[in-house]
């Protein structure tokens, strides 16, 4: 499209006309773009717009259905990761990639080892890596550590070392910041910029719209599978590119209901954990649905382990109408009527081999008690029953086991258990993750017929079409604490800009 | 040991460095103090007869326990040795018995007959895609019921000596240190070596710390893997060479119980039940500290049942430090 790229040396990198559909979704929709040497080309789009379809193309670990990929001015075939790794093309994925009991100095060489007379020269392997952390502005004493010791943040660096060791002249960096703190990432950064110095090409994958400006010289943005642009990272500001990640806005089909106005049910106050998050305020009144938004790395997702109670609050306090509660482990957060709807399913949310109704009913057991001990087993079928009715559970009968049903109706069961006795407080998280259009409206109409009925509601999502469309209230949290807040009729520009750091939008509320 | 320039403070060798080496230190201090003090309170520990036994008896758990390690290293477990050994000491007692086999064909015998028993756990493991734990569980019944069946309700008595030289008697004795816990020592050093110094080595804990990250970085792990399994095996067949050389009786409860000894070795020795960490040196080290309490608590005149309670401890202790290290690692 649009190519007013800052010329910084000559294209390194250039994809044309890529496309690539997953069954029927058209992730990439004939992308074309050019990368130069010694550039930080930053891609940023909102989830789903096609960066990391991109991304895993140029790096060989899929393949695209049409277009072509040319490197260094002649066309490849990128067939594999190897391949890609062979012509220089590295990723670093944000979750370090080493082996913990093996130290800097093997991780960097493993595969590869330098080998004299059948045994590893460790010398010769320590002495290069030494070269090259020094190369790299890396501390040498790394060298010999084992992984394991290292920070987040150090292990992020030699896993950019790692890469360099096979002479990368395209390195990809996948959110590399979203697991580091302020100072790591000044550290990151400087590394980075030592890098492009010696003509190393970067693309620079972040949702953190203010970093672009420290470290990028072009931003491509992607929206539904296309290209909006590409620019000079100078010439845009953190609302510009978050107005043309989201694009037109979309008419707010929200449904139309008074904010209640009462007396806050749930009550945060100066909650914090460690350095994860801080001073986290929020009110939630009865009837009332609040969602906390917040960017990959802000800390939103630790703020909702903390109210489940599977990790412990370090300061500040929880109140239930008025009365503060020590949410120790789960069970004491039902006890105190908190309900949660946690996103990782699978892990927190499910039993997949046991029924719909036994799913329903866990944690309600008292309910369904005959003698005090017997599980009446007619009853816990007649309640599943019904909320399977009312919440169009799709599925042969309350026995069928839920690993049967797909993800929507699995996310809807987990709902109807929170519906057996209706909570005072419900915290969802990530409420519509990898659910299907149809079950997501189900789920957003359940959600807020629940608030109708008095039930406090705070949702903490990374979705923010969804927050604005259920919520009476939004809170962004950025870099682990709540910033500003939002009316429901908002623009999903300002809350993208506001929650990616443009601070000069504070008064957009 | 170090062949590189002697760098001051800093090594060049991965596993002399920092805390892999205080587990197998701490050992030997232990196993040391263990030493003095049985010395110093007892007349009989500190004497070639108890002391060439406790190697003697040492031996075929450090024999198993070697390749116990390597397995354990690159994310396995094999809990079939124990009956792997009963059959192997049961075939080659009786070809010794009814054969009159020499020397050299039956140790032959016992270690082809072990790889092979090793061969079976390393391709259902590694084609089943299934956890070892539950392969080798499976195994463990099934070499069982050939042994019993080999057997055929009898012990196998009257066995000649012609493995003694690798037995606990005099013949299996040179200046009463018996020739097993000789043959264990110099294959542990082999392997030490091995697994400290080539990439074949490394790779073993690169595919126990992450699989996957392993064979992505170009390790052949199946390979690796299936064979790790059949040196095992062939150690089970040299420790059934010396359980076979200890005497001329072989009674059907040989071997039952010896996984748990070694697997109790292995960790103790320091090496993570998780994978990815653990030299060869510890083990013989938790060997040698498991047979020492045994040999100490005969010698007290304690009750026997003692011995279980300090190896618990110790198993206890050992996997404490291994977690400690892990959470403290996590919050840095």
């Amino acid at each position: 499209m649009d190519d007013g790229t800052a010329s910084r040396g000559e294209v390194l990198l250039s994809v044309d006309g890529l496309t690539k559909s997953y069954g029927a979704v058209r992730a990439l929709k004939g992308v074309s773009v050019e990368v130069r040497r010694g550039s930080v080309h930053a891609v940023v789009g909102e989830n789903g717009a096609g960066k990391s379809t991109l991304i895993k193309i140029v790096s060989g670990a899929e393949s695209a259905d049409a277009g072509r990929i040319s490197f260094d001015g002649a066309p490849v075939a990128m067939a594999s990761t190897n391949a890609a790794m062979g012509l220089g093309i590295a990723t670093v994925y944000q979750e370090p990639q080493l082996f913990a009991d093996l130290t800097v100095a093997e991780n960097i060489f493993v595969g590869r080892e330098i080998v004299r007379g059948g045994r590893i020269d460790w010398r010769a392997q320590s002495e290069r890596v030494r070269t090259l952390l020094a190369d790299l502005g890396l501390p040498e004493r790394y060298a010999d550590r084992q992984v394991g010791d290292l920070s987040v943040a150090a292990q992020q660096q030699v896993s950019i070392a790692k890469a360099m060791a096979g002479e990368a002249r395209l390195l990809i960096l996948d959110e590399p910041s979203a697991i580091l703190t302020d100072n790591e990432i000044d550290i990151l950064f400087a590394l980075v910029r030592r890098l492009v110095a010696r003509g190393v090409a970067v693309i620079y994958i972040s949702h953190r719209l203010d970093e672009l400006f420290r470290v990028t010289d072009t931003v491509t943005v992607m929206r539904d599978g296309d290209i909006v642009g590409t620019y000079p990272t100078d010439d845009l500001s953190v609302r510009e590119i978050a107005e043309m990640m989201v694009g037109h806005e979309l008419a707010n089909d929200r449904p139309d209901r008074d904010a209640p106005d009462g007396e806050p049910l749930l009550s945060l106050r100066g909650l914090g954990r460690g350095d994860l998050f801080h001073d986290i305020d929020v009110d939630v009144a009865a009837g009332e649905i609040v969602a906390l938004y917040g960017l990959v790395g802000s800390g939103v997702d630790e703020i909702a382990k903390t109210l489940y109670g599977v990790e412990r609050p370090t300061a500040g306090t929880i109140a239930v109408a008025g009365r503060p509660v020590d949410v120790r482990n789960p069970r004491a957060a039902q006890r105190s009527r908190l309900a949660m709807l946690p996103s990782d399913r699978k892990h927190q949310g499910v039993f997949a081999f046991q029924s719909i109704a036994f799913n329903i009913t866990t944690g309600h057991a008292h309910r369904f008690r005959r003698f005090g001990f017997l599980m009446d087993r007619a009853r816990e079928n007649t309640v599943a029953k019904d909320l399977m009715a009312k919440l169009a559970v799709k599925a042969p009968g309350p026995r069928t086991p839920l690993n049967a049903l797909s993800g929507g109706n699995q996310q809807k069961v987990v709902l109807a258990r929170q519906l057996v006795e209706r909570p005072d407080v419900l915290v969802l998280e990530e409420p519509t993750q990898g659910v299907d259009v149809g079950a997501k409206e189900e789920i957003h109409r359940l959600v807020t017929e629940l608030a109708e009925q008095g039930t406090a509601i705070l949702v903490v999502t990374a979705d923010l079409p969804e927050a604005l469309r259920i919520a009476d209230r939004l809170v962004v949290v950025r870099q682990g604490t709540t910033t500003v807040e939002f009316g429901p009729t908002a623009r999903q520009a300002d809350v993208l800009a506001a929650a990616a750091g443009d601070t000069g939008s504070e008064d957009a509320a | 040991m170090t062949t590189t320039a002697p760098a001051p403070a800093r090594s060049t060798m991965p596993l002399l460095s920092g805390r892999v080496t205080g587990q197998e230190l701490v050992l030997l201090g232990v196993i040391t103090l263990l030493w003095l003090a049985l010395g110093v309170s007892t007349d009989t520990f500190i004497q070639a007869g108890t002391l060439s036994n406790l190697a003697y008896n040492v031996a075929p758990i450090a024999l198993v326990g070697i390749g116990m390690t390597v397995v354990i290293v690159c994310g396995g477990i094999d809990v079939s040795v124990g009956s792997a050994v009963t059959v192997v000491t049961v075939i080659v007692a009786k070809l010794v018995r009814d054969q009159g086999v020499s020397l050299p064909v039956a140790v032959v015998v016992a270690v082809g007959v072990g790889a092979l028993l090793g061969l079976v756990n390393g391709v259902l493991i590694s084609v089943g895609r299934v956890h070892a734990i539950i392969i080798t569980f499976g195994t463990l019944n099934v070499f069982r019921f050939v042994a019993l069946r080999i057997f055929d309700s009898e012990q196998v008595a009257g066995v000649p000596g012609t493995l003694a030289v690798l037995g606990g008697g005099q013949t299996g004795e040179t200046l009463h240190v018996p020739h097993a816990f000789v043959v264990m020592l110099l294959l542990a050093g082999a392997m030490w070596w091995y697994m400290r110094n080539t990439a074949g080595g490394r790779h073993l804990y690169a595919m126990g710390g992450d699989r996957l990250a392993a064979r992505l970085a170009g390790v052949k792990v199946q390979r690796r893997e299936v064979l790790a399994y059949v040196l095992t095996g062939v150690l089970v067949g040299l420790a059934s060479c010396v359980v076979i050389g200890g005497g001329g009786l072989i009674g059907q409860n040989v071997g039952v119980g010896l996984e748990l000894q070694v697997i109790a070795a292995v960790v103790i020795g320091g090496t993570s039940i998780m994978g990815g960490r653990g030299t060869v040196l510890g083990t013989v080290l938790g060997a040698l500290l498991v047979g020492t309490v045994a040999s100490g608590v005969t010698i007290l005149h304690w009750p026997s049942q003692l011995t279980s309670l300090f190896v618990g401890v110790f198993i206890l202790v050992a996997v404490g430090t291994d977690v400690v290290r892990e959470r403290s690692r996590r919050r840095a």
